[in-house]
């Protein structure tokens, strides 16, 4: 930690201090960008695509150009700018090709939202409508249609990434660790199964809305709902070969985030639309329809595991491919990719490790960070995984999982060492599973099963992540000192709900020794004014910018101290400080007050020294390399934080439906800056990452087009679907470098209640599920099939990913709704009822008709 | 909203009436408006008048007579038929029923009404009505006239309502006062969801009946049956009239399965003499 | 068409067209920005403002129909530049993150507490049912109404371990 002080002695360092920006909450004065107008403001509507790929053949806006009111009309010919974070891949409208549906073809600015409506309906295109190319697993059939046949005549990230052109690999992350075929060869067991998950949106309860103005002079201003200032500017000086010097970025407050505003979205349209409109600002606010297809979601998942293991139960080998259905384009996925690439076996050692992860265009709304970044995702496979690892070798799984938990001395997947600080994911599993009483029931727990004639279930999981970030990430704070002895912070980390800012303050509070309510920091960022921060991402904002913060604050004091020193005569090493100012040790009345040096110390007589005070704080990330590309080594993880989840769950037998009992998290946060905000982001994170285990999903037709891109049919979580009972548990095993040994948990929380659920429903019902969303009606299914042995299982996948004709048959229907070839025979199976259910009529006509009552 | 249109709102009925055979094919009935709105916001409709039906107070409230049953007049909005009295006396499955629509917020604007209106073949109101055996009166400049709910609904979305007439009030019989009654909704969420099955079964000391939602075109209700019958007599009349899809919210199989076990478990229940759950 | 209504004990007359709904209504018309659009189709309750005594979706209502109605918005809540005790208990507990639902949050829990002096936490979880948040897990929520009403006895806290 960079302050090493006694934890008795901190003030505001672990306590639930209320958060800094609660009151313009409660109150509704807090401004986004939705309420924000501008004088001249226009509204900007964009038209869609309904396909999911396709060639615009013709596109005539001529009509919705001259319509009264209509200031602007664009299309993708009027735009020749790419955009992409890592791989510069998307046109800003389509140019003459669809890539997915919602994908956006044409865009208005007017002077009301019912003529931006009026004008698009003008707008007459003609499509040539294509086979859209939908399954990830498919990437290697030479005779797949391609999603960019320029994907060799992209620039890209070099140093890290490795798109295949003449593909749709728009990245291959690759990791080799050891030798695995000589592991499996050793090996008692070796266990092989796939898992996968959709799609899914991020749902932030305000949507997408950018207003951009483009002045004279190529001078751009835009208000953005979004995570990172600096990255929006970035990009737009990057695709449009404009000085970042011209460009500026605000962001008020954020009505939520997730990852979903990490990049750059709607920002260059509104501001090409102002251009157009002669500078006039364009506001263009996502409807929620929009947001499930316009914008960004999260890319699903296809994995395959192989794991090598001991009788004894430790895990010798393993190999892991991923195939990671990102959608249209690149954006964030290739580093999705990257980073679950590096962290893909979970937080167990793995001596020989084998991974390909593929990032796979496909022609579907595409990809972006969403928290967790991949973890969520892969977590599911890993943690359903070792359970089912664990049955094969009739392990309890929480042991098996304490066995090969990586621990000081381990090594991760790229070769970095564990030690003791790096944290204790055996404490996590230990303190969760202690909280739900883990490998019994309680005497409560069977009196229910027998009053409700349900079966319950419990699981413990496990997860780990680093932040997913350049190895070159920094950032910068900066205090000014107010004339009054308050204190205006200026720094360009978002706070879109997390509470990051609350705990800045305590951190600045605790080194100034003020009261927190002397500290400022604003909520709106500039570029113009705050200075430099990467992105609001990753989990690394606490431990980055808290460290700026703690060096800004010693800065603003060792200027304080300079002041003092010379106005009372004293030596530096003979100052402290307090929450009034600075005075001499030894003679406690000899003192300054802030006030006397904000803005420049004067003496008596008028002489005046030092000036107007502010301090200045920079931290960068220390040590981080690019992974090799053949092998996937290096050091690329700032910190790790593990955790775990405990979980019960009822489950009625007959019907699948399921309740939540009880969820207990822990994460090994380092040091908790402020207990409220880490219980908020546990517990806010843990149900959204139920919302992707019971209810959340994209799902698509054959042709690629979303069937549920409203809350009607992609639910999320309400208060009625949170467990019964919650518990949230801190390990504090300090990070070195972390600001008073603190590290980030924003994400964690999301990452393996997926699993914990999959694996508590199989523990208590033998209902086996290997994707998700778990609905009621996929525990009843799987609970027809019975969950397959392991060990059968292992002899049969000798080459992954065929499943015998009986098996194949057997889970046709169950498999309806998961990818999207299964979705194909969904839809398929409501055409032709007769085909896909006959073999599942004759397993469940028991179930049906006649059967007698139990 | 991003169409433009004209809106209405009587204060009579038969300043209604004239305007419904005036605008006939062109207006729309406003009343809570949580399926309208919803269909301007999607852009799937664009009306050119809408024509607000609140303001006419014989379309609201609810009265109960012992000879002639309970009547419900068109705009009574969900909240208001679950707190009554004599809903809560007499015909507590209405209010059971009513009680699972939407959220808070929506039942404070949902009509009865509406929901018939609508004729979603999930249309929470149309199986617990079709288990009470209920009647909808339709009024015009042409008249009055009252028929059976389960003749109402001819499609998915579809009824017999004509272009100018209204949907007046709903009626549900007197003999099925102080039925017996067992609810259940399946839903993919425990918050507010549309019904991806929903049972209601109503039986008095005379007959007995279900009527299912989400399993076919539309809401279906089983014949009469004794008041007696068995579970497994109960499901079959319901197997007769259903005929459930596969789509993005349940499988027909499982619907299929789930009708049953929700006959199961309501019939236990009747029988047992408990309350619906 | 010309309507007139009461929001926050106000009175206000405006001209208004008819194809506006009362969220558009109340955030442009009328300056009050606080109740926001989160779906606009009566999904989320981000949206939910007090009419008439009862929580309704102001999405999902034209802003014509709102004529002669008796307001309150999020806007209404502090009086005389103080928190209300729900507000203040939404602070205090935590139960804010992003903000985005939370005037809705607000609205339909002080329905809830208006009629309900001691809701019971499944009265308070079905009644705030229709405002979704995706931030707090509803949980620190559910803890701010139930210490407006007196009846939180024990801080939940983070445990250590």
């Amino acid at each position: 930690m960079l302050d090493n002080l006694n934890k008795k002695s901190l003030k505001y360092i672990g306590k639930a201090e209320r958060r800094i920006d609660a009151v313009e909450k409660v109150t509704g004065q807090a401004l986004y960008a939705g309420d924000l107008e501008f004088a001249g403001m226009l509204h900007g509507k964009v038209l869609r695509s309904p396909h999911a790929r396709a060639r615009i053949k013709k596109i005539d806006v001529s009509k919705a150009r001259r319509l009264e009111g209509v200031h602007a009309v664009l299309t993708g010919q009027d735009l020749d700018y790419r955009v992409g974070l890592y791989l510069v891949d998307k046109y800003i409208l389509a140019k003459d090709t669809i890539r997915h549906y919602g994908e956006a073809v044409a865009a208005v600015a007017a002077e009301t939202p019912v003529i931006a409506q009026k004008a698009l309906d003008l707008i007459e295109i003609e499509y040539e409508v294509q086979t859209p190319f939908l399954d990830p697993k498919q990437v290697f059939d030479k005779k797949a249609p391609l999603v960019h046949p320029d994907l060799g005549k992209y620039d890209y990230v070099e140093a890290v990434f490795t798109p295949v052109p003449g593909t749709n690999i728009a990245n291959h992350t690759k990791l080799r660790k050891g030798d695995v075929d000589k592991a499996f060869k050793d090996a008692d067991l070796v266990i092989e199964r796939e898992y996968t998950n959709p799609n899914v949106q991020h749902v932030p309860m305000e949507t997408h809305i950018a207003i951009g103005k483009w002045d004279m002079g190529d001078k751009i201003t835009v208000y953005t709902s979004a995570q990172s200032p600096f990255t929006v500017r970035n990009l737009f000086a990057h695709a449009f070969k404009i000085p970042h010097a011209s460009i500026r970025v605000i962001i008020p407050y954020v009505g939520g985030g997730f990852g979903g505003k990490a990049g750059i979205h709607l920002e260059p349209l509104c501001c090409c639309l102002s251009k157009v409109a002669g500078g006039r600002p364009v506001k263009i606010q996502a409807t929620r329809e929009e947001e499930f297809s316009l914008l960004p979601c999260r890319s699903g998942l296809i994995y395959n595991i192989k794991t090598g293991v001991k009788k004894n139960g430790k895990i010798v080998a393993q190999k892991m491919t991923m195939y990671w259905d990102a959608g249209a384009y690149a954006d964030y996925a290739v580093n999705v990719t990257r980073a679950s690439g590096f962290s893909a076996s979970g937080p167990y050692e793995i001596e020989n490790a084998w991974v390909d992860a593929y990032t796979v265009y496909t022609n579907k709304p595409f990809g972006t960070a969403y928290r967790g970044f991949g973890h969520v995702e892969f977590s599911w496979g890993v943690e359903r995984h070792m359970n089912y690892v664990a049955k094969a070798l009739n392990m309890d799984p929480l042991k098996f999982r304490m066995i090969n938990a990586l621990k000081a001395g381990s090594k991760s997947m790229t070769g970095e060492e564990i030690v003791e600080n790096t944290g204790n994911v055996s404490k996590c599993m230990q303190a969760v599973a202690e909280s739900i009483n883990y490998g019994k029931l309680t005497a409560a727990e069977k009196a229910r099963e027998k009053k409700t004639g349900r079966k319950i279930g419990k699981s413990v999981v496990a997860l780990h992540k680093a932040p997913a970030m350049p190895p070159f990430t920094g950032t910068v704070m900066i205090l000014k000192l107010n004339e009054d002895g308050t204190v205006t912070a200026s720094h360009s980390l978002t706070d879109y709900g997390m509470g990051t800012y609350t705990s800045l303050a305590q951190i600045i509070a605790e080194v100034l020794r003020w009261p927190i309510e002397r500290i400022r920091i604003p909520i709106e960022t500039d570029t113009d004014r705050d200075p430099y921060d990467w992105q609001t991402v990753a989990s690394k904002g606490l431990l980055l910018s808290g460290n700026a913060a703690i060096l800004a604050a010693r800065d603003l004091l060792d200027k304080c101290y300079d002041v003092a020193a010379q106005a009372l005569r004293a030596q530096k090493c003979d100052l402290d400080h307090d929450e009034s100012g600075v005075f001499v040790r030894h003679h406690t009345a000899h003192r300054v007050t802030y006030q006397q040096m904000a803005v420049g110390y004067a003496y008596p007589n008028g002489n005046a020294i030092c000036g107007p005070i502010v301090g200045v704080g920079r931290y960068i990330a220390q040590g981080l390399t690019n992974l090799n590309k053949e092998n996937g080594q290096g050091n690329p993880a700032l910190d790790w934080t593990y955790g775990a989840h405990g979980l019960t769950v009822e489950v009625d037998e007959k019907t699948g439906e399921y309740h939540l009992i009880k969820v207990a998290s822990a994460y090994d946060v380092g040091c908790v800056i402020n207990a409220a905000s880490v219980r908020g982001q546990a517990i806010g994170g843990m149900i959204q990452g139920l919302g992707t285990a019971m209810c959340e999903g994209y799902i698509y037709n054959d042709k690629g087009q979303l069937l549920n891109p409203s809350f009607t049919d992609n639910k999320i979580p309400t208060s009625l679907d949170i467990p019964e009972e919650i518990d949230c548990i801190a390990i504090e095993t300090p990070q070195i470098d972390g600001p008073f040994g603190a590290r980030g948990v924003g994400e964690h929380s999301m990452i393996a209640v997926c699993g914990a659920l999959g694996n508590a429903i199989e523990e208590a019902v033998n209902a086996d599920l290997t994707h998700m969303p778990i609905r009621q009606e996929d525990v009843w299914r799987a609970m027809q099939k019975k969950a397959e042995k392991p060990a059968r299982k292992a002899r049969a996948l000798k080459s992954p990913g065929k499943s015998s004709a009986k098996e194949k048959a057997a889970k046709a229907p169950a498999k309806a709704a998961k990818s999207p070839e299964k979705a194909k025979a969904k839809v398929k199976a409501a055409k032709a009822p007769a085909k896909a259910k006959k073999t599942e009529k004759a397993e469940k006509a028991p179930a049906k008709r006649g059967r007698p009552r139990k | 909203m991003l169409q433009e249109f004209s809106y209405l709102a009587p204060t009579t009925l038969k300043d209604l009436y004239a305007t419904l055979k005036k605008n006939a094919g062109k207006a729309v009935i406003l009343a809570g408006g949580t399926d309208l709105l919803v269909e301007l916001h999607n852009n799937w409709i664009a009306p050119k008048l809408l024509v607000d039906i609140k303001k006419i107070p014989q379309l609201n409230g609810i009265s109960f007579d012992r000879k002639t049953g309970l009547s419900i007049g068109a705009t009574t909005v969900c909240f208001d038929l679950i707190n009554n009295k004599d809903v809560q006396k007499h015909y507590p499955l209405l209010a059971d029923a009513a009680g699972r629509i939407g959220s808070r917020q929506l039942r404070n604007r949902a009509t009865i009404g509406g929901n018939l209106c609508t004729a979603s073949p999930c249309a929470d109101m149309g199986c617990s009505l079709l288990a009470l055996g209920a009647q909808v009166e339709l009024a015009s400049v042409d008249g009055v006239r009252v028929i059976d709910l389960k003749d109402y609904f001819t499609g998915p979305k579809r009824t017999q309502i004509k272009k100018h007439e209204i949907l007046q009030r709903i009626i549900v019989p007197a003999e099925m006062a102080g039925a017996r009654y067992g609810m259940r909704k399946l839903k993919r969420i425990k918050g507010h969801d549309l019904a991806l099955i929903s049972v209601a079964v109503a039986r008095t000391e005379k007959v007995m009946r279900a009527g299912i939602g989400s399993c076919a075109p539309t809401p279906v209700v089983t014949a009469d049956l004794a008041a007696n019958s068995s579970a497994e007599e109960l499901k079959n009349a319901a197997y007769k009239v259903v005929s459930p899809i596969d789509d993005v919210r349940a499988s027909r199989d499982y619907r299929l399965f789930m009708t049953g076990e929700y006959i199961d478990s309501i019939h236990a229940e009747m029988f047992r003499g408990g309350r619906s759950k | 068409m010309k309507i007139t209504l009461k929001v926050n004990g106000r009175k206000y007359t405006r001209e208004v067209v008819e194809n506006k709904n009362l969220l558009h209504f109340i955030r442009e018309d009328l300056g009050l920005t606080g109740t926001k659009e989160g779906c606009g189709a009566g999904e989320c309750g981000a949206c939910t403002v007090i009419m008439n005594g009862r929580p309704v979706n102001s999405c999902l209502i034209l802003a014509v129909e709102a004529d002669g109605a008796d307001l309150q918005t999020i806007e209404g809540e502090a009086k005389n530049g103080k928190l209300s005790k729900l507000q203040h208990a939404f602070h205090e507990n935590y139960a804010v993150q992003c903000g985005f639902c939370t005037p809705g949050m607000i609205m339909s829990a002080k329905v809830l507490l208006d009629s309900n002096k001691k809701p019971t936490v499944e009265e308070i979880k079905e009644a705030i049912e229709g405002n979704f948040c995706r931030c707090t897990g509803y949980q620190q929520i559910i803890e701010a109404i139930q210490d407006a009403t007196g009846q939180l006895k024990k801080k939940e806290g983070l445990k250590r371990a």
